[in-house]
This record gives C-alpha cells, sequence and structure tokens, in this order.
C-alpha cells in the first residue's frame, strides 16, 4: 500500500472513530477524531460534514457554517453540506437567532473580564435561553457560580452540559470540583450538628464524677411558674412597645392619608365652585350687555319710528305736529342717510313750522290764553328772534308779564327796545320796565 | 482547586456570522498529502 493509500486509510479510520464517539454524546472526543482525520486527508467529506454535524450540536453555529462550506467549496455537488446550509439560510430568523447568541455571549465573556459577574451571569442565561445547546456557555456559567460558592447551581448547569457532551473534559473538571465543594460543605454542616449534640457537662463531686448533658434541664413548678411569668411579661413589654404602636402609626398614617385626601378633594371642589362661579357672573354680565344692546336697539328703533311719524306729519302738511316730533328726534341714532334725510325734512319743516306756530301763538295771544302763547312764541323766537318784525317778542314779553313772569317779562322788554327803538312798541316796553323798577321788581 | 482568572483565559470570544467569511478564507487546509507532496517535490529538486 502505498503512502498516499495510508494516508486516506487513517483518515478515514479516524472519520469512523468519530462517528463512534459522537453515536454516544462524546462531541468532544468526535470533534479530535474528525479533525485528525481531515489532517490526514481534508477532501475527506463525510468527515468534514460530520464535524460540522457535531460543531452545530455544541452550539458552535460559525465552525459548524464554516465546515460545510469548506466541504460545499471542495465537492459542489451531491454534497449533503449544501443541504445542511440550505437549511439554516433558508431560515432568516434562525440565522439572526444564532447570530444574536453569539453576540450576547461575547458580551457576557467581557463582563467577566471587567469583573460584572452579575451581569455576566444574566446575559448567560439568555445565551443559553436563546441557544440551550451552547456547551462553552454552561462551563462559564458554572465557572460564575463557583466562583461566587453556589456549587449547587454551577453543578446543574455542568449536568446539563454533559447531557450534550459526555466527553469534555472542561465539563468533567468542574462538575468534580463542584461535587467536591458540595461534599464538604455537607460534611461540614454534619460536623455542626455533631458537634452540637456532643456538648456535656461533668464535674468532680467527691469522689464521683457527675456527667450532666447540657440538654437536659432541670425544671421544678416555681422555675415553671417563674419562666411562664417571664415569657408573658415580656409578651406583654413586646404588644406595648412594639406591636400597638405600629398599628398605632399604621392607623395614623391611614387617617392622614384620608384627612389629605379629603382635603384634596374639598381643594378641588372648592376650584370647582370658583369656576363656576366665574361662570355665573361672565354669564350674568353678558345678559346686562345684551339687554343694554337690546335697550339700545329699541332707541334707535323708537328714533326711527319718530321720524316716520315727522314724515307723515310733513306728507299731510300737519307741520305743527311735524315740527313737535323732530324735536324729540336725536340725529346720532340716525345712519347716514338717516341723518341727510332728517336735514332736508328739517329745513322744510323748520320754513313752515315757525310761521305755524307763530299763528298759533298769535291766537292764543289774543284769545287771552298767554301760557300757550308763550310756549308758542318761545319756539318762534328761538328760531328767530326778530320774527314779524319784533312782535313775536313783544307778544312773548306780554305773555310773561301776563303770566306774571316778570324776569322773562322785563329780558324779553330790554330786547324789544334794543332792537327796534324808536317804535311806539319799544316805547310801551320801556314804559313797562320803568314801572317794574318802580315797583321794585327784579 | 480552580483559579478563577486562569480558568476564564481557556474562554475566547467566538466568531459572529459576518466574520465567518473571513475565517474560512484564512483556515490552512494542509493536510498530510499537501506535505507528502511538499516532501516529493522537495526531493525531486534535489535530485
Amino acid at each position: 500500500m502505498n503512502a498516499y493509500n495510508k494516508i486516506i486509510a487513517m483518515s478515514n479510520a479516524l472519520y469512523n472513530d468519530g462517528l463512534e464517539k459522537a453515536k454516544v454524546r462524546d462531541l468532544s472526543g468526535a470533534v479530535q477524531s474528525l479533525r485528525k482525520s481531515l489532517r490526514y486527508d481534508k477532501g475527506n467529506i463525510p468527515a468534514r460534514n460530520l464535524l460540522g454535524l457535531v460543531y452545530f450540536e455544541m452550539g458552535e453555529a460559525v465552525d459548524a457554517l464554516s465546515e460545510w462550506v469548506i466541504s460545499r467549496s471542495l465537492q459542489p455537488k451531491g454534497n449533503l453540506a449544501e443541504h445542511y446550509l440550505e437549511e439554516i439560510q433558508s431560515n432568516r430568523s434562525r440565522l439572526s437567532t444564532i447570530n444574536q447568541t453569539i453576540k450576547k455571549y461575547n458580551q457576557a465573556l467581557q463582563y467577566c473580564y471587567q469583573g460584572s459577574h452579575d451581569l455576566a451571569i444574566i446575559q448567560l442565561k439568555k445565551v443559553l435561553n436563546m441557544n440551550a445547546k451552547l456547551i462553552k456557555g454552561y462551563q462559564l456559567l458554572a465557572l460564575l457560580y463557583m466562583e461566587e460558592g453556589k456549587y449547587g447551581h454551577a453543578r446543574k448547569e455542568l449536568r446539563t452540559a454533559a447531557e450534550i457532551d459526555n466527553g469534555n473534559l472542561l465539563t468533567l473538571r468542574y462538575l468534580r470540583e463542584a461535587e467536591q465543594k458540595l461534599g464538604e460543605e455537607a460534611h461540614a454542616a454534619k460536623e455542626g450538628k455533631k458537634d452540637k449534640k456532643k456538648k456535656a457537662m461533668s464535674y468532680q463531686s467527691g469522689n464521683d464524677v457527675i456527667i450532666q448533658p447540657t440538654n437536659v434541664r432541670d425544671f421544678t413548678p416555681l422555675t415553671i411558674i417563674i419562666n411562664l411569668a417571664v415569657g408573658v411579661g415580656l409578651g406583654m413589654l413586646i404588644t406595648w412597645f412594639l406591636i400597638l404602636p405600629a398599628i398605632q402609626q399604621d392607623k395614623v398614617a391611614d387617617a392622614k392619608k384620608a384627612e389629605v385626601e379629603a382635603s384634596d378633594a374639598l381643594v378641588e371642589r372648592n376650584q370647582e365652585i370658583k369656576a363656576l362661579e366665574s361662570k355665573i357672573k361672565g354669564l350674568e354680565d353678558t345678559i346686562e350687555q345684551m339687554k343694554g344692546d337690546s335697550a339700545d336697539a329699541q332707541k334707535v328703533v323708537d328714533n326711527y319710528e319718530a321720524f316716520l311719524k315727522v314724515y307723515a306729519a310733513f306728507a299731510q302738511q300737519n307741520i305743527l305736529e311735524a315740527g313737535d316730533t323732530m324735536e324729540g328726534i336725536d340725529v346720532n341714532l340716525l345712519g347716514a342717510q338717516g341723518r341727510a334725510s332728517y336735514q332736508a325734512l328739517k329745513a322744510q319743516v323748520d320754513e313752515q313750522y315757525t310761521e305755524v306756530v307763530y299763528k298759533q301763538a298769535e291766537e292764543d295771544y289774543n284769545a287771552q290764553r298767554y301760557a300757550e302763547a308763550v310756549t308758542g312764541l318761545e319756539k318762534v323766537v328761538a328760531a328767530e328772534e326778530d320774527y314779524n318784525d319784533g312782535y313775536a317778542i313783544y307778544y312773548l314779553a306780554n305773555s310773561y308779564r301776563e303770566t306774571g313772569d316778570m324776569v322773562n317779562a322785563k329780558k324779553y322788554y330790554q330786547r324789544m327796545v334794543e332792537l327796534h327803538p324808536g317804535t311806539q312798541r319799544a316805547g310801551r316796553s320801556q314804559q313797562y320796565l320803568n314801572q317794574m323798577e318802580q315797583q321794585g321788581q327784579p | 482547586m480552580i483559579d478563577f482568572e486562569e480558568e476564564l483565559k481557556r474562554f475566547k470570544p467566538s466568531l459572529e456570522v459576518e466574520e465567518a467569511e473571513d475565517a474560512i478564507y484564512d483556515r490552512d487546509l494542509t493536510d498530510m498529502t499537501d506535505i507528502m507532496q511538499e516532501i516529493f517535490k522537495e526531493a525531486r529538486k534535489q535530485h
């Protein structure tokens, strides 16, 4: 057999050995054999594919993918590696999970280097949740537990790792350490109990050596009563000083809490009331304003009605009524058009009004209705002082004199004298003025 | 007795999926047959 065939044979033998070990779950042993097989013959495709499978079973996904990729490149056709790669790469979420697991494991390792053991433990638990076959994850977690003295936890993790790969030397070594430590602890605990049990008291009394166990006590009735009394007293004291104050404190706290809640509710209600009161005030103001607006609106309406009345009176040539009504009109309440109309109408009314009023007033004067005459003549004089060549003033003065209003009578007599001096009426006016002066009238 | 720090050195970071390609390219796939071929070449050269 030439050298080449020997190499191939050796490779195959190692592959068989690896296969046997993989079947009994000695994965670490299988890896060693298969790697040696590939050292002899890198073209041993079954060995490479099996190595990938074993790596995958140990949670080493990237190593598994590497072996299958190399296998496919060495033998592109009729290769199981193609099937394995498709299986993984077709499932995106699985690939993502694999990557996440690796990142988290590396993060956990980093925490270990930094001394953050708690964080490392948390992270490793997450990793093992995502990849329950990552052997080195279990090993690292167990190492951390052992460092913290939690050998029970460490043993649990290592046993899980051993179920996946029962030939892993590191797992076995850690497991032995954990079990040894647990054994020591159990032994120490037992010794402690025994020590307690061994305690006994011995003393010499004359020629006799008396050995008295310490856990046996000599109880007399008095002792029992005293013990009871002390126990009851202690219980009362504890109740009085510890339990009752605590209960009281709880009650006070509850009462205070209730008070605070009630106070908050009260404040809230008060605020609501204030808000409502403010709203009511606002509404009342609005109502008043609307009333005012309404009153103003009514004024405008009344004003326009009076204006219409003036028009109607003027149309019926009732100049007296038109003029009288016109006096009560508020020009400011009219619009621009209304004001223009008012001015035009007023001019026409005024032109005839004075004449009509004078005529009526004269009638009243002649009929000795002096009060009515004063009313009419006042309007005439207000419109035109020297109306009818001063007769309006003269008649007005006489009317005031006849009604006894000497003040106004004197006033208009003086105007008469001023406006029409040298006339008969002015002469008579002056006479009346002299009389009034003589009589001492103001 | 396990020394935590010493044991921790055994644990190395794992390769991520993105790094797999580079790892494959850097892999030394030399096997016995390659070594034998090298030996034969050397021997031929000498002779």
